[in-house]
């Protein structure tokens, strides 16, 4: 049973603080998703958990050890790299056997253990190959095989599909997520795809610049994004964002109107916004409907129709350009006038500080 | 079967002509090169097969068949110059890999002066052959040599490094060794600093001690390195001849005589037409034991 527990973890580069004082709490048999842009520390994160990485800073638990300064093979920890690191010049079979082989187990016991592994990953022939001789797919595999068999308490995944073509990038997600079902081992899953970070987590952290931006479910992290920032990162294609000024403030809502938008009164909290301020509306471009009423008028610039959907490029008339994705199918000529409705209750409004304003409840 | 073995051959031309029009130059490019490697290589070769076949003065050559051979293998002390070509060789390469692959190691950890020292390894390769042998006659003489004022210092009695006839070759394969080192670790270090860090960082977590690391991961993915070193250095010590003519000039005796040195005693006794023989046997010995062993290092063993 190990959770992991991290406590204002920081590391510094030199003079560079890369990870800038991480709280961040994992449970047992979770599956946690690090997602963030290029640079923003993830890896890095996960490489301090695997105590490949110094700790500047801070506290890091697994289980109810303390381990900042516990070797990486007493952590409890295996991980999955993103280049597999699978030894060229040994077959699959001692591969995965090369942790059991290094803490002397018995040759009996290994062997077990090995062919135990190969039958969960359904490779057992392949176990007398070489790497050279497999295929991305069954390379990701053997590598999660020589996970498997140190019987770890936490798995950690340093971006293990990006070199995998998308179809098969598909299946491998899924049998990552069974796995993880069969095994009911925590998991920590670093990726700058926001589509894994989705379909796998129970808990995605989004990482920028080395701060947490938010740490809650798929579903919270998309409905209720807690910042500008994780608004835009998360949901595909991206939120559509526009500068709007506070045209009057009742109870529960906020009236906002623009260049580009009509009145729209807008449920959310209020406090610390004054009439006559500048905020940022978002809406996700699912939400956007056509409608000869619509409080948003544009022009249609690019039409992508995919037959169960369609997603329309519209300019607004400040130059700022939305995405929509109207449901089915629908013939729209370039340069045509499009208005766009959308539910009230389905835009968030961000304050100058980017911080999202849900409203209460 | 007329009919398919045309369609066999123009698939093999379809196959073949991505490869041809891969290359951007002319067929012709190649000229220049042709040209110098064969008036400066090939013509020597051949011409040297031919003189190894006559009586030759320089000025005038008669063939005599394999007259030279004959002579050349009748040698005395051929047979302990052929023994020490191979013992030289044998342990040059072996010092040189062991030594390299030591010092490669150290250079490329985190340690102190990392650039300078590998400035001081590499310096010997640059020093003349000749200056090293003499300068190595002088350190090893038997008693004025400061290495062995040095080990009298300490109570030692250092043996005649170069005066010994069972020592010499030893001596001599050792400063062989401390002049070639620096290009073995130089070539280490370049296969070295090429193993992906991956795969040391997984060794780490599934807790691989340093000396694990060492066998189960550096020591088989260098081999590229090591077969390099191993063919080169090899080669070299089948080959030595201006180390041992510095510091010995083969003997005490023909305690420390090659192959190399053998046919050059023969030379300047003005016997053209037998060295020049001997120099064929010396290049069929080098091909007989090289290409057999570059064929076993470069087997395939599954890399990318």
């Amino acid at each position: 049973m190990a959770g992991l527990e991290l406590k204002s973890l920081r590391k510094n580069y030199g003079g560079v603080e890369v990870i800038k004082g991480v709280d961040l709490s994992i449970e047992h048999g979770e599956f946690v998703v690090f997602v963030g842009p290029s640079g923003c520390g993830k890896s890095t994160l996960l490489r301090m958990i695997a105590g490949l990485e110094d700790i500047t800073g801070g506290e890091l638990r697994i289980g109810d050890r303390v381990v900042n300064h516990v070797e990486p093979r007493d952590r409890g920890i295996a991980m999955v790299f993103q280049s597999y690191a699978l030894y060229p010049h040994m077959t699959v079979y001692d591969n995965v056997g090369f942790g059991l082989k290094l803490a002397k187990t018995p040759k009996d016991v290994r062997d077990k253990k090995i062919r135990d592994a190969a039958r969960i990953l359904q490779m057992e022939h392949l176990l007398d190959r070489k790497p050279s001789q497999l295929s991305g797919g069954q390379r990701q595999r053997v590598a999660i095989g020589r996970a498997i068999v140190r019987q770890p308490e936490v798995f950690l995944f340093d971006e293990p599909l990006s070199n995998l073509d998308a179809a098969l990038r598909v299946d491998m997600r899924m049998e990552l997520s069974k796995l993880h079902n069969d095994l009911g081992a925590t998991m920590i899953y670093v990726t700058h795809d926001q589509v894994e970070a989705m379909t796998l987590a129970d808990k995605i952290v989004v990482l920028n610049a080395g701060v947490v931006q938010q740490v809650g479910s798929p579903i919270e992290l998309y409905k209720k994004p807690a910042n500008l920032f994780v608004a835009g990162f998360i949901g595909s294609p991206k939120m559509n964002f526009i500068d709007v000024t506070v045209q009057s403030i009742d109870a529960g809502t906020v009236t906002i109107v623009g260049k580009d938008i009509s009145p729209v009164a807008i449920p959310a909290d209020a406090s610390g916004i004054s009439v006559g301020d500048t905020v940022t509306l978002g809406i996700r471009p699912h939400e956007l409907s056509n409608a000869s009423t619509g409080s948003i008028v544009g022009q249609v610039m690019l039409v992508e129709r995919l037959g169960n959907e369609t997603i329309v490029n519209i300019a607004l008339p400040s130059g700022s350009s939305w995405l929509a994705v109207l449901d089915g199918d629908h013939r729209l000529a370039i340069g045509q006038s499009f208005a766009l409705a959308f539910d009230a209750n389905a835009g968030i409004i961000f304050d100058k500080t980017g911080k999202a304003r849900h409203p209460a409840g | 079967m007329a009919v398919s073995s045309i369609a066999g051959v123009s698939d093999v031309a379809a196959a073949n002509r991505p490869m041809r029009s891969r290359s951007p130059y002319p067929g012709w490019f190649f000229l220049p090169a042709a040209i110098i490697y064969s008036v400066l290589f090939l013509a020597p070769t051949f011409a040297s097969l031919y003189f190894s076949l006559t009586r030759w003065t320089l000025f005038d050559s008669t063939f005599i068949g394999l007259d030279n051979f004959v002579q050349f293998f009748r040698e005395p002390f051929l047979v302990q110059g052929l023994v020490n070509t191979v013992i030289y060789a044998v342990v040059t390469s072996s010092l040189k890999v062991v030594i390299g692959m030591l010092l490669a190691v150290m250079l490329t950890s985190q340690i102190m002066a990392r650039g300078y020292l590998r400035s001081v390894i590499f310096f010997p390769v640059l020093v003349s052959t000749v200056g090293v042998g003499i300068t190595f006659t002088v350190l090893m003489h038997p008693t004025a040599g400061a290495i062995n004022q040095g080990l009298a210092l300490i109570g030692i009695k250092g043996p005649g490094w170069l005066v010994d006839p069972k020592l010499a070759l030893y001596s001599v394969a050792l400063v062989d060794v401390w002049k070639g080192v620096g290009l073995a670790t130089v070539i280490y270090i370049a296969g070295l600093v090429a193993i992906p860090r991956d795969y040391y960082e997984a060794a780490r977590i599934d807790g691989a001690t340093p000396l694990q690391n060492f066998f189960y991961v550096t020591l088989p993915l260098c081999r590229p390195a090591t077969a390099t070193v191993i063919t080169l250095s090899f080669i070299g010590g089948l080959r030595t001849f201006d180390l041992i003519w510095a510091m010995t000039k083969g003997g005490p005796g023909f305690a420390s005589d090659t192959v190399a040195s053998v046919i050059y005693k023969q030379y300047q006794a003005g016997f053209y037409g037998l060295s020049t023989a001997g120099n064929v046997v010396l290049f069929i010995l080098i091909a007989v034991l090289v290409v057999p062993l570059t064929m076993f290092l470069n087997r395939k063993q599954g890399h990318e």
